[in-house]
């Protein structure tokens, strides 16, 4: 039960965080990227849109995960 | 290939024109619609057809790419008509599971939905990353003639391998549903990425992963045309903006007829392998693959 909650709660959390980083790709051109974000170019006016939009979906996979991971649970009766 | 820069903009249209006449367009969208959904490599055939044929295209020209966007949504929008009750089914289902918050087993559709979505991920990412580089990397049509040779090695590889189905289910979804693990949809998908190479199939690759997590040919079939619907149609609409833009000028209107050809030979090909796939292997597409990669490399060798 409480693996559970943690596994949960670390879903919810990278969720958050790399719908962030998609919103971070989306509005900020490479130049101006933190260092570490793959795509990060000097001088480069360009939008990593795609990285974004794979950034969003893996951020949207992790909240699906949470949310069916903390949902009630149902038992079964054997006949 | 087109002249980029004010001074060439005004023989843009022109140039762009005579690159994809209107012949060219509609057997490149008849062959696009074919390809796509037989296990044989749209994109290894869009490169070494117009090499075969001596026409002046080249596979990553922008306005080619451009082109390429109308065939592709026009076969994501048939195969979406072609499987829309199954659709509406996974749909309602997913609604059902996320209200519920629970995949039950009990809901196939549902269960299916999910599996889709599964699979869908790992495709999307590879694509969304990987896509530009490999395709700049092994777009030249001696490097696609050997990779459609690897791609029958592959589908004849996969019938080797394949675990026997069991027959669980009467309902084809239901059956796909209770034999596809979450870790094998993802496999499934994430088989998918070996397509941005021109060469392998798209659909070859997720029927091939199919078969090896255990579905009989029919079902892979059906779990493949429904695992590509929604990476094509993505794809194509997240290039669509440049059909209407200015790289898509000069090849608005070659970009159309080849979409409605590629629709029709979508819809037949689609037809034609749901009810092949009911008896028959992916051994002929292997043979063919093989045969024509072979042939296909040596005559580039030589020429």
């Amino acid at each position: 039960m409480r693996n559970n909650r943690l596994l949960a709660g670390l879903a919810v959390l990278a969720g958050i965080v790399l719908i962030v980083i998609a919103i971070v790709y989306w509005a900020e051109p490479a130049k101006s990227l933190p260092s570490f974000f793959p795509g990060h170019q000097a001088g480069s006016g360009h939008h990593h849109a795609k990285h974004g939009i794979a950034a969003f979906l893996v951020g949207l996979a992790c909240l699906a995960f949470a949310w069916f991971r903390t949902g009630p649970k149902r038992t079964t009766t054997a006949t | 290939m087109v002249p980029d820069g004010a001074e060439a903009h005004d023989d843009r249209h022109v140039i762009v024109a005579a690159l994809i006449s209107y012949p060219q367009a509609i057997l490149l969208g008849l062959l696009q619609g074919v390809s796509e959904l037989f296990p044989i490599s749209s994109l290894g055939h869009s490169v070494i057809l117009p090499k075969l044929l001596g026409w002046d295209i080249h596979q990553n020209d922008k306005y080619f790419l451009t082109f390429l966007v109308a065939t592709h949504l026009a076969t994501a929008i048939v195969l979406f008509l072609f499987f829309r009750r199954d659709w509406m089914r996974i749909f309602k289902g997913l609604g059902r599971s996320l209200r519920d918050r629970e995949i039950s087993d009990d809901d196939p559709d549902a269960r299916l939905g999910w599996l889709l979505v599964v699979g869908t991920i790992p495709a999307g990412i590879l694509g969304l990353t990987l896509e530009h580089s490999l395709r700049k990397i092994f777009a030249s049509p001696t490097s696609a003639a050997v990779f459609l040779m690897l791609n029958g090695l592959l589908l004849y590889g996969a019938e080797l391998l394949r675990r026997r189905a069991p027959v669980t289910d009467v309902e084809d979804d239901a059956r796909i549903a209770r034999t596809v693990s979450w870790r094998g949809a993802f496999f499934v998908g994430a088989t998918q990425a070996i397509a941005l190479i021109p060469g392998f199939s798209r659909s070859g690759a997720t029927m091939g992963g199919g078969l090896l997590v255990g579905l009989s040919h029919k079902d892979a079939a059906r779990f493949a045309f429904l695992l590509a619907t929604p990476i094509i149609g993505a794809a194509a609409l997240l290039k669509l903006p440049e059909l209407f833009g200015t790289t898509g000028d000069g090849v608005r209107g070659q970009a159309l007829v080849a979409a409605l050809c590629s629709a029709a030979t979508a819809y037949l090909a689609v037809k034609f392998l749901m009810r092949y796939f009911e008896t028959n292997t992916l051994t002929p597409f292997a043979i063919y693959c093989f045969t024509a990669g072979l042939a296909c490399t040596a005559w580039f060798l030589v020429s």
